[in-house]
């Protein structure tokens, strides 16, 4: 006989339908199609089926569509079938979120599903994603989401996302800066800490910030920024490429 | 008798004269005359028991502690289970296994399926007797009812412990493999069939 | 002019032209309002504690924020422990501050009793004695993994695993001590080969984890 892990226990019915089953897990009720980042997913009942987005495009015509950011198509799967679905992300509180006729930009590594009547385009902003459409979709966060309304200075490290505003422009915190020149240290390019330049946020809005997180290094966030370099040309991409390899050698982030 | 008591990440430990076996490196705090010592792998003892714990490295290798007094123990603060065992088994992933009173008996076998799907967890641990185990998990455990006629499919790295009549395998269909080479995320799957329940965590390993 | 607990992770801290405050460098998260951040190096005064700053290395680097707003303060996802100073001090590991009120003193010390070759040696085994001393009567925000749970001690003693321990408060000595019969067992992996030993009467905070940071 086994006494004391009979507090949280589930079976295909009495798992939760599209409800967290704890701060940090969330239950899907698939019937029919959802996106999934991959890697998310830790359990589920039910006959389901996953498959690479651009490999189910192929066959489904209509998630070119749904899904137009090429940059991200191997980070995600096509979960589908019927059953229940359990995503999680690292032990981060996961929150679900329900968009009507509206977008939503986020952080796409902390982006961990949506259902397929949102459509997901890539942001400008490095990194992030853009919802438009109807429908739920899932995000992780380092501790309980923070909701703030402009204006608000956020640290870029700190900020999951954002509704309704415009695009936040850069800010650089003068006195920080002057400090650092006379410093004679701390070039433009390298070593920040997050408080000499923050995303400044104007307008009407709702801002989504979250406890500042180890840098999380994906390979869409590598060829995101990649492809930003096709704005140099050769010359000062072989500049960029010395001062990037002086930096890892330091060992610095 | 020593007494496990869970107080969310931190596991209280308070003993009697007697002692219990616990994760080396666990102890964050202590109160009285306690003593600790290694204790190797616990379960067995001898040579094999020496090439076991070789192969499953020391992310498993326990200590005792013996003693009058309270012990904190903690692993890299992950929610804590107690789980009061009276002539059954359990089987958890090594590296959950938090903490034993002196009544149960372990069995660690290494690389198990898991193990060998993942390159990551390298031990099972199979704990039977009687008396109270802890084990530790990053987030909540959360329980799946395994049935006749619902299996139900787990990521590998969030699997933590079993119980009950399970018998599992692999996930390898074609959309599975199709995944492969695609870099990342759960390229296989384990899937539990029987009559028992499977405790994952909301976490990766 | 209170710190607001926003929730386990994140405090939201006013802040006034006449009530500027100190932050470990890189744990701003966002702020509403006129303020500005200044880096400083180390803490406390004197050729003392500059020796301990430079040791302790750069990881305890501070930062003023002055100005008028409010400010959400947190690092990494660690929990944040919100602790208030009434006239009396607490002794909290260097790195593990989040933020204080930057009217309150601080002074770098070793705690130990074992001097110059005590504060080598924790600097060489990494065994975490370098902290700092908070007085005054303001706030201060901790940092822990998984946050902290108070022991608190009447005249007995508590050994706590060095890489636990966040901070103390009260008439508490300190001492960092080898645990008796477990020198051989180095390299064997106990993991408890050494221990703090507190002792008197006060309250000692620590974390359900043997992550540093």
């Amino acid at each position: 006989m086994i006494d004391g892990l009979g507090t949280a226990s589930y079976d295909a019915q009495s798992l939760p339908a599209d409800d967290n089953v704890n701060p940090y897990a969330f239950s899907i009720a698939l019937a029919g199609e959802w996106f999934v980042s991959k890697g998310a997913m830790i359990a589920y009942y039910g006959n389901v089926d996953f498959a690479g987005v651009s490999q189910y495009a192929s066959r489904a015509s209509w998630v070119a569509a749904r899904f137009s950011s090429p940059m991200y198509a191997d980070e995600w799967v096509v979960a589908s079938g019927q059953g229940k679905v359990v995503v999680a992300d690292r032990g981060h509180d996961v929150n679900s979120y329900d968009l009507e006729d509206g977008n939503l930009t986020i952080k796409q590594a902390n982006l961990l599903g949506f259902a397929p009547t949102l459509e997901l385009k890539q942001s400008i902003v490095p990194g992030f994603v853009t919802l438009i459409g109807t429908g739920k979709f899932l995000a992780s966060s380092n501790g309980p989401v923070i909701f703030v309304e402009p204006p608000f200075r956020a640290d870029p490290e700190a900020l999951l996302g954002w509704s309704d505003c415009p695009s936040p422009s850069q800010h650089y915190d003068h006195h920080w800066m002057a400090q650092s020149f006379m410093a004679g240290v701390q070039g433009m390019l390298g070593r920040e800490s997050g408080e000499e330049r923050q995303y400044d946020f104007t307008g009407a809005g709702t801002i989504l910030l979250q406890s500042s997180e180890k840098l999380v290094v994906d390979a869409a966030l590598l060829r995101t920024v990649e492809s930003h370099t096709n704005l140099l040309d050769a010359q000062s991409a072989g500049a960029l490429g010395q001062r990037l390899i002086a930096r890892s050698q330091q060992g610095g982030r | 008798m020593a007494q496990l008591v869970a107080q969310k990440r931190v596991l209280l430990a308070d003993l009697t004269g007697d002692s219990i076996r616990a994760m080396s490196g666990s102890m964050v705090a202590y109160q009285g005359q306690v003593e600790f010592k290694s204790a190797g792998m616990g379960g067995g003892g001898g040579f094999r028991a020496a090439i076991r714990q070789r192969v499953a490295g020391e992310s498993i290798s326990l200590m005792e502690c013996t003693g009058h007094g309270r012990v904190h123990l903690a692993y890299q603060a992950q929610d804590v289970t107690v789980i009061g065992v009276q002539n059954d088994t359990v089987t958890v992933e090594s590296e959950h296994v938090l903490a034993v009173t002196r009544d149960l008996q372990l069995d660690v076998q290494f690389a198990g399926l898991r193990g060998m799907t993942t390159g990551q967890g390298l031990a099972t641990t199979k704990v039977s007797g009687s008396g109270q185990l802890a084990i530790v998990s990053d987030g909540p455990l959360i329980g799946l009812d395994v049935a006749p006629g619902q299996p139900v499919v787990v990521d590998p790295d969030a699997y933590v412990a079993g119980l009950g009549q399970l018998q599992m395998s692999l996930v390898s269909g074609v959309t599975w493999r199709s995944l492969v080479g695609e870099g990342g995320g759960e390229p296989f799957s384990l899937r539990f069939e029987g009559h028992g329940r499977v405790y994952i965590q909301p976490a990766e390993r | 002019m209170t710190y607001e607990q926003v929730n386990s992770k994140v405090v939201r801290v006013p802040v006034t032209q006449s009530r500027p405050v100190l932050a470990r460098r890189g744990s701003m998260l966002g702020y509403s309002g006129q303020v500005s951040f200044r880096p400083v190096a180390g803490q406390g005064q004197g050729v003392r504690s500059m020796v301990g700053a430079a040791l302790a290395g750069e990881s305890t680097a501070m930062m003023v924020t002055e100005g008028d707003g409010s400010v959400l303060y947190g690092f990494r996802g660690l929990y944040t422990t919100v602790v208030q100073l009434t006239g009396d001090s607490m002794v909290v590991e260097a790195d593990r501050l989040l933020v204080h009120d930057a009217h309150l003193q601080t002074s770098i010390e070793m705690v130990g009793q074992g001097g110059v070759r005590q504060m080598a040696r924790g600097a060489v085994t990494g065994q975490g004695l370098f902290t700092t001393r908070v007085s005054g009567q303001g706030t201060v925000v901790l940092l822990s993994h998984g946050g902290t749970f108070p022991i608190q001690l009447n005249g007995d003693t508590v050994g706590v695993d060095p890489q636990a321990y966040v901070a103390h408060t009260g008439a508490l000595q300190v001492e960092l001590k080898q645990s008796l019969g477990m020198r051989d067992l180095i390299g064997r992996g106990s993991g408890e080969a050494f221990q703090l030993h507190v002792s008197g009467h006060g309250v000692v905070h620590v974390q359900a984890s043997e992550e540093k940071f």
